[in-house]
């Protein structure tokens, strides 16, 4: 089992997903580059897993992520719908060969580019007179940009994804919903979207989607990010609906995230009933569709103990799209990590597992619970010094909302990626340390789950200029925690900071309970009791009470399955 | 002072937000208007990143048109529903739906209560749907329909769109598209027609293909390219190897069980495959016969292997819809299992080549006998003008189902408008009392608005246009405007015809939201909430 297919459908799930594209990016780069510190050159990271070989019709190879992104019209900013590589040589603009009448043109303000982008344009332009052997004489008047000012202009402006992306995407990847525009519409709550799916748009989605899928010989799985905040959770759920129907046995893993602005800005009760409706019918929506559910987002990131090491903006969607796209890229280890033989040299990773086997770890076992917390200690500790078999596990904070802090859960299952992690001082910890340390780590631990996964990478996060200046003083140039803090003036970026160890770990566990009780209370009384004030608004978006009962039930079902003794799951009657 | 006050700030907002409404009305025609007709202008539009669409008809310009006016808003999905119902007639929705507002303004400006205006539009609306049917000309869809007008219909929508040697070139092509999937006695389904594209140099290579095009090939190196004879079997049945049942048990098992689990498994693939293989070995041996697979879900590599070693072309993952398209181009039943397979499964063509085209590949299954499927292939230089060439298809082949449906067409060119508003004036403002007399007149009057643009698009003076029109109508004749010179035409002899179901849509849809628009009372309330106007 090798491809995996991405998805990313709304506002802030493209967000997090050209995070994690830069990431795939840079690692490519890297793993080519003969200066690049050898870590990154023997990743044994299978990089088609994400990726698909292609032709443009110039006939040049192509190297572009297999996936299918899906936000409103107008979201791409400067950015062509069809991407950037399968440029067609077009005669011109003005160029109309199927009218002779007369021809108008309305052309709409171009988006600037910013300097970062400015400058990957520049670079291409180069990389392409070079390549035709032409000796440009303007180059001596271009302007230099220095990487400051890159870095700067993104912290200063980033409006839309497409404006720190630096990855080229097949021309069948970005779908904009037509007639759905960025800025008319208020596109924030489910009933919005509940028809965007219907009329030709869920075809095209669907259609761009086989495109991907059809090439696969052994596909693992569908990776789906979506921001569920809005109008988007509805799209997604009806794309999640026919993609079950489509392709009956490959497993889809959920994330549905969140930015903290859709936490906020909740100015009325009524509004605040408005969200909580929204979230009950949205997560029951999406749970049914899928494998594996992970909710992540925190209402505030910075203040969040995952955060401890970072300086992160909770306004600026490129911040916080930035840690939760590196900690699923931790997450994605082991579909990726190459399948080594016995006898292989394995002394750069270990624990490889696909889709569906980490799909089945997680919600198999006893209790089927498809609900996974996830965690990360970003940057990961050192594994050595005092009391270190703790601070691994301590560092690893959720970044899934509404979760039990404390809980002791002897059923609890999970899976950890480490990725670049230091023993000594500059020194990465070898494979087989890892694995030592992370035993004896849970042979301490007060609860201990049931079950525990390890992959392991050599190979740490590298930062992407394209990243936000997020690092907090205690951080080194390779994510090492220092012990004095620098003193500096600004926030660290990616100038600073050349590469992070990350953990990050998926966890099925009770604590989830008052995340999945929330919503199952809220539904019952807005939506399902008798006169709840709710109902109308929900009949308006389509949701009858039979099918409102169902989902009750299978959310109450969920909390049951966690906890035998629960009321809440009880009381329905 | 507060009850004298505040009755005049209602009054006020109500003819502040009713002028509103009827700048709105105006402002989405003059932009629309341009496009009417086969003298109109086609838009080009480049977006911010430098995306261009190309497009002449109303339904897809609005659709690309940021509107942020919530009037225009709501003039606008009127016509888009125009577009979704019958498929044509969204410019002449908005400039119509325009021209009440205006021709009403001229009336509100004297102090007349839009109440009035409104009642008359009932009146008008009424009468206007009674004369369409006694204008309308009937045309007999027996078991053959009458090609030659259907061409007719086509032809004329087809040249609003197009230049004209494509247009009737395509004419033909959409034309006979429907009429091949037509059956007797039941509804006319247009997803029987795919429509595909490639890019090529020139439009004039689009052509229709009696069969089917899909838009892969199949995914092993050692499959044939090219292949005569075919029998086709559709199905839709895995045949890749799935892990996830084994996974559901692997922490527990120890590694020989997984071991015999993953063979378990792979063999029921295999045998899966090897039924295939046994009924192509029944239907082919012997003779010089192909066998192709087409599968709606996965092959993997061992199972192409296994095919390909026996001499069958397979094709993964083909559309849903081409499932049943398949089955009504070639013959023979879509499978959802392999178990009882027979060689009455199995459809038929001709020919089945692959066509590569860089990264792209597409699968023709052609030469079938008695086709109720057939696919439009869409050749152009470039997307935008693919897509251009595409909505202009839809059109096309929407005009052509109408035709057959409505079992009848009206005459076009402005012929129709001219004779209504003659109608409404001539004889039925007599008939009405009182002051909504008025809004008949009202209604007459923007009906000319379709003759009007399109002389106006024809570069001719639209009064003189006019004049000759109604002239020329009231000596008995049915006119419409020649696009060349504005002369009175008979359309019958130009063979321009319109849809009978788009004008009645038009007359329909028109004066109720012009209605709505026109009693602001409720817009206020409604647009209480909306943004501010730009
Ligand atoms: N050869 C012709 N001479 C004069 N008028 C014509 C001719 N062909 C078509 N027309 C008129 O043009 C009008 C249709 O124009 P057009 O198709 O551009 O707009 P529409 O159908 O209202 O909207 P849409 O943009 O949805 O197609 C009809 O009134 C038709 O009678
Ligand atoms: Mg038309």
């Amino acid at each position: 089992m090798t491809e995996i297919v991405t998805i990313q459908v709304g506002g802030f799930a493209n967000f997090v997903g050209s995070h994690f594209w830069n990431i795939q990016d840079e690692l490519l780069g890297l793993a080519a580059d003969p200066y690049a510190d050898p870590v990154f050159r023997n990743q044994n990271l299978n990089m088609d897993v994400l990726y698909r070989t292609g032709e443009t019709p110039q006939g040049i190879v192509s190297y572009t992520p297999r996936l299918v992104s899906v936000d409103l019209q107008g979201s791409l900013g400067s950015m062509s719908s069809r991407g950037t590589l399968y440029n067609e040589t077009s005669p011109g603009p003005s160029y109309v060969t199927t009218w002779a009448g007369n021809i108008s043109t309305h052309a709409s303000g171009p988006h600037r580019k910013n300097l970062f982008l400015e400058s990957l344009y520049e670079e291409e332009r180069e990389s392409l007179t070079v390549m035709n052997g032409i000796n440009g004489r303007e180059n001596n008047s271009r302007r230099e940009i220095h990487d400051e000012d890159k870095v700067e202009s993104l912290e200063n402006g980033v409006q839309f994804w497409t404006d720190f992306s630096k990855v080229h995407y097949h021309p069948q990847s970005l779908y904009e919903l037509s007639g759905l525009w960025t800025d008319v519409q208020e596109f924030d709550n489910y009933g919005i979207g509940k028809d965007a799916f219907s009329g030709g748009r869920g075809e095209e989605m669907s259609e761009r989607l086989r495109f991907f899928a059809e090439e696969c010989d052994y596909m693992q799985g569908f990776q789906f990010f979506v921001d569920d905040s809005g109008g988007f959770s509805a799209v997604a759920a009806d794309f999640l609906e026919s993609i079950a129907d489509e392709y009956t046995k490959t497993p889809v893993l959920l994330y549905a995230v969140r930015g903290p602005v859709s936490h906020t800005n909740l100015r009325s009760q009524k509004q605040t009933v408005f969200r909580d409706i929204h979230d009950a019918v949205s997560f029951s929506r999406l749970s049914s569709f899928c494998k594996l559910i992970v909710p992540v987002g925190l209402p505030l990131l910075s203040r969040s103990k995952a955060a401890t090491f970072l300086s992160v903006k909770d306004e600026e969607p490129y911040h916080c799209s930035a840690v939760y796209a590196a900690s699923l890229h931790a997450i994605t280890l082991p579909f990726r990590l190459e399948h080594l033989g016995p006898t292989a040299d394995s002394c750069n990773i270990s624990g490889s597992m696909d889709v569906s086997g980490v799909v089945q770890m997680l919600t198999g076992q006893a209790r089927q619970n498809m609900v996974s917390i996830l965690d990360v200690a970003m940057p990961a500790p050192p594994l050595t010094g005092k009391q270190v078999e703790q601070t691994l596990l301590r560092n690893l904070q959720p970044l899934t909302p509404d979760i039990t802090e404390d809980v002791e859960d002897l059923q609890a299952v999970e899976s950890i990626s480490v990725q670049g992690s230091f023993g000594s001082p500059g020194h990465r910890a070898s494979v087989s340390e890892v694995n030592d340390m992370v035993e004896a780590a849970y042979e301490n631990a007060t609860s201990r789950p049931k079950f525990c996964h390890l992959s392991v990478s050599q190979c740490p996060l590298p930062i992407p200029l394209p990243f936000p200046s997020i690092f907090g003083s205690h951080v080194g140039q390779h994510g090492e925690l220092l012990d004095s803090p620098i003193i500096s003036s600004r926030s660290r970026g990616s100038l600073d900071v050349h590469s992070i160890p990350m953990a990050a770990r998926l966890r099925s566990s009770s604590a989830v309970l008052p995340f999945l009780e929330n919503r199952l209370v809220k539904l019952r009384r807005y939506g399902i009791e008798r006169g709840a004030s709710g109902a109308q608004l929900l009949s308006s978006w389509g949701f009858g009470q039979d099918e409102l009962q169902d989902m009750g039930e299978s959310l109450s079902k969920m909390v049951s399955a966690l906890d035998p003794h629960s009321h809440t799951s009880s009381d329905s009657d | 002072m507060l009850r004298v006050l505040n009755p005049n700030a209602e009054v006020l907002n109500k003819s502040a937000a009713l002028h509103m409404n009827i700048n709105a009305a105006k402002g989405l025609q003059d932009v629309l208007k341009t496009n009417l007709g086969p003298k109109g202008t086609i838009k080009m539009l480049v977006g911010g990143a430098g995306d261009i669409k190309l497009t002449k008809d109303g339904n897809t310009l609005l659709k690309e048109m940021q509107i942020q006016n919530p009037t225009a808003i709501m003039i606008a999905r009127t016509a888009v529903a125009q577009d979704d119902i019958s498929g044509d007639g969204t410019t002449s929705t908005v400039i119509f739906i325009g021209e009440l507002m205006k021709q009403s303004e001229r009336y509100i400006d004297e102090g007349m209560h839009p109440r009035v205006l409104v009642d008359g539009f009932e009146i008008a609306k009424r009468a206007t749907l009674q004369f369409l049917e006694k204008f309308k000309t009937p045309v007999v869809m027996g078991d053959e329909p009458d090609k030659e007008i259907l061409k007719m219909v086509a032809r004329t929508t087809l040249r609003t769109k197009l230049y004209e040697a494509l247009a009737d070139q395509l004419t033909d092509i959409v034309t006979n598209a429907v009429l091949c999937i037509r059956k007797p006695e039941e509804a006319i389904d247009l997803f029987m027609v795919e429509i595909m594209h490639m890019r090529h140099k020139f439009d004039v290579d689009t052509r229709l293909v009696e069969g089917l095009v899909l838009d892969h090939g199949s995914r092993h190196p050692d499959m044939k390219r090219r292949a005569e004879n075919c029998h086709i079997l559709t199905c839709n049945v895995s045949l890749e190897y799935d892990k996830s049942e084994i996974n559901a048990g692997f922490f527990y098992s120890n590694a020989e069980q997984r071991e015999a689990m993953i063979a378990a498994e792979r063999r029921q693939v295999d045998e899966r495959v090897q039924k295939i293989i046994d009924l192509k070995n029944k239907v082919c041996s012997g003779k010089d016969n192909n066998f192709v697979v087409i599968n709606q879900k996965g092959i993997d590599p061992p199972s192409l292997d296994l095919l390909a070693r026996a001499g069958i072309i397979a094709l993964r993952r083909a559309k849903r819809r081409n499932m049943e398209r398949l089955i009504l181009a070639c013959g023979g039943e879509a499978v959802n299992s392999v178990d009882d397979l027979t060689p009455d499964c199995l459809g038929w063509a001709g020919l089945v080549y692959e066509h590569v085209l860089g990264e792209e590949k597409y699968t023709f299954v052609e030469n079938v006998r008695n086709p109720h499927s057939c696919t439009i292939l869409i050749k152009g230089p470039n997307d935008h003008t693919i897509a251009q060439i595409k909505d202009a298809v839809r059109d096309g082949l929407r005009a052509v189902k109408n035709t057959i449906e409505d079992e009848s067409v009206v005459l076009g060119a402005g012929a129709f408008e001219v004779a209504a508003r003659q109608h409404l004036i001539n004889e039925v403002k007599k008939t009405v009392e009182g002051r909504a007399q008025l809004g008949v007149v009202a209604f007459a009057d923007a009906l000319l608005v379709v003759p009007k643009t399109l002389a106006e698009n024809s570069g001719l003076d639209k009064q003189d246009v006019i004049i000759a029109l109604t002239g020329e109508h009231d000596r008995g004749n049915v006119v419409g405007l020649s696009q060349h010179t504005g002369e009175p035409i008979d359309p019958q002899m130009e063979g321009i015809f319109d849809n009978y179901s788009v004008k009645r849509q038009i007359l329909n849809s028109g004066p109720v939201i012009a209605s709505q628009l026109l009693l602001v009372d409720e817009v206020i309330r409604a647009g209480r909430n909306m943004r501010k106007p730009t």
